[in-house]
């Protein structure tokens, strides 16, 4: 197994200009590896450091200091801390998804296009997107009725549904993944696990964010816990 | 990847006033003002330079007076910049400051390579012709002289608008706000320009019409792959349809990023006050 992503060192510390110049210690010299394959996940309590993480290699923060070392499908390593704003969009484009934990609606977009446009977005027409987000729903139990509703008006569960079916639709390469199972019932919980695993074996690496236990051990192949923004141990599975 | 651009602008500058020696390093941020307290020019916009991408979506935000419709002005020939260099790729290469063109081949650029969608619908459409006049308008400026096929090609862009065809024989006068944007939308994108502004489209439109407007616009930019630029002070705006964003304030560019690192993480204190202010 080739490694996909190298993190070294790395540091994010928020400066609050408009709070006289408060800082913020989120991360403090983090430094781990993840293999082409595997799905680590994150452990800790709430505001350990978990989703900050997450959001730096992702680029939705910007890391203090330190590197995130990614090597992409051609073989090349980016380094996600420093990567152009255009490299970094081609990224997402092409091979890099974050799910978080909320859904960030689109006004008046159905469910179905919504996830469809997950898979539009890398070239492929609407209806494939559309049928491919309908077998997506119908394994993750959502009511048939809402595929072609607004999800503003959904449920926290049905969200966060449309929101991984999003994020799996296109087989990202690398999917960073905050918190999937929080407000699922037991079944859609292993429905989710599931599709997660299968997109594993087909080679999709993943780094899963979670509190519950059953996710973690069905899933993880590894897990690294955090504590203050440090990581504490590596456990594995 | 770096000479992939669309569109390349270089230290674009716009002085209100006599553009003396100074004036630029006497506004801007660090002095809280765009104004020049010795000569009372105002640096609308100062020094900008950015890179636009095929199939982009760029943000500019920021606060009243902070240069963000100049900016896009300048690029649309509306206003005659003080200073810069604009390339654009569609045009000769990209060889070629568009700001240095004859004011013929300006209104060629203008014309058949880009479109300009005004936040009041009266500043991008003529009221005293019908709404299907107006296309007709951008496409005999684009080079299409038949009449049946302007006719035909009106009638296509009001249904992808979403605007009835029927009421094609109308002035806009008589049409809603919402309305009125989107036969604006539908006249800028008459001739398939590379590119497409929008300054503040939304703004002063009720919610239920803004997200009719704000869906055309994306999917515009699914279905036909066109580059924009959208100017805007709403964050919610800038984070629905745009990857890149910069944060103007006294007319130069005091961050970029993109856009979801922009509203979650801001750098600079002007974006922090700018996203706490979010509703």
């Amino acid at each position: 197994m080739g490694k996909l992503l190298e993190v070294v060192n790395l540091r994010k510390r928020f400066e609050m200009h408009i709070l006289n110049e408060k800082e913020i210690h989120a991360l403090e010299q983090v430094s781990f590896n993840v293999d082409e394959g595997e799905i680590v996940g994150l452990t800790g309590k709430t505001g350990s450091g978990k989703s900050t993480l997450m959001k730096c290699i992702h680029r939705t923060y910007l890391a203090s200091s330190g590197q995130i070392l990614y090597t992409n499908g051609q073989g090349q390593t980016i380094d996600l801390a420093a990567a152009s704003e255009h490299e970094v969009i081609r990224l997402r484009r092409s091979e890099m998804t974050y799910c978080s934990q909320f859904l960030e609606v689109i006004p008046r977009v159905p469910a179905v296009d919504v996830v469809a446009s997950g898979l539009v977005a890398r070239g492929r027409s609407i209806e494939e997107g559309r049928s491919d987000a309908s077998s997506c729903f119908e394994r993750l139990s959502l009511p048939k009725e809402l595929w072609d509703a607004y999800p503003s008006t959904f449920s926290g569960g049905e969200q966060q549904r449309v929101n991984i079916a999003r994020a799996m639709i296109s087989r990202p390469r690398f999917l960073l993944v905050d918190e999937p199972t929080a407000s699922l019932d037991i079944r859609t919980k292993d429905a989710v696990i599931d599709m997660l695993i299968e997109l594993k074996n087909t080679g999709t690496s993943i780094i899963l964010i979670t509190h519950d236990g059953h996710t973690l051990r069905r899933m993880a192949d590894r897990s690294l816990h955090l504590e203050d923004g440090r990581l504490k141990e590596v456990v594995y599975a | 990847m770096d000479n992939n651009w669309l569109l390349r602008a270089r230290n674009l500058t716009k002085i209100y006033g006599e553009a003396a020696p100074g004036v630029l390093e006497r506004t801007g941020p660090k002095f809280d003002s765009n104004m020049d307290p010795k000569t009372g020019a105002v640096a609308a916009v100062n020094n900008i330079s950015f890179d636009l991408y095929p199939g982009e979506v760029l943000g500019i935000v920021g606060e009243s007076g902070s240069g963000k419709s100049t900016l896009v002005q300048l690029l649309y020939f509306d206003q005659d910049a003080t200073a810069g260099e604009v390339h654009f790729k569609p045009f000769e290469d990209g060889a070629v400051n568009l700001f240095e063109l004859s004011n013929q081949k300006k209104r060629f650029v203008r014309n058949h390579l880009m479109g300009m969608v005004y936040q009041n619908p009266r500043d991008g459409l003529n009221f005293r012709f019908s709404a299907g006049g107006n296309i007709a308008e951008k496409l005999l400026m684009a080079g299409v002289f038949h009449v049946g096929k302007i006719r035909i090609r009106g009638s296509d862009l009001l249904t992808h608008t979403e605007v009835p065809v029927k009421r094609m024989d109308e002035s806009p006068a008589r049409f809603s706000g919402g309305m009125q944007q989107r036969v604006q939308i539908a006249k800028a994108i008459a001739n398939n320009p590379p590119l497409l502004l929008l300054d503040e489209v939304t703004s002063g439109l009720d919610v239920s019409v803004q997200a009719k407007v704000l869906d055309l616009i994306r999917s515009l930019q699914q279905d036909l792959g066109i580059s924009m630029i959208v100017v805007s002070h709403d964050l919610g705006v800038i984070r629905m349809l745009t990857d890149r964003t910069l944060v103007l304030k006294h007319g130069q560019i005091v961050e970029h990023g993109l856009t979801d690192q922009i509203l979650q993480d801001p750098q600079h204190g002007y974006t922090q006050l700018l996203v706490s202010s979010l509703l």
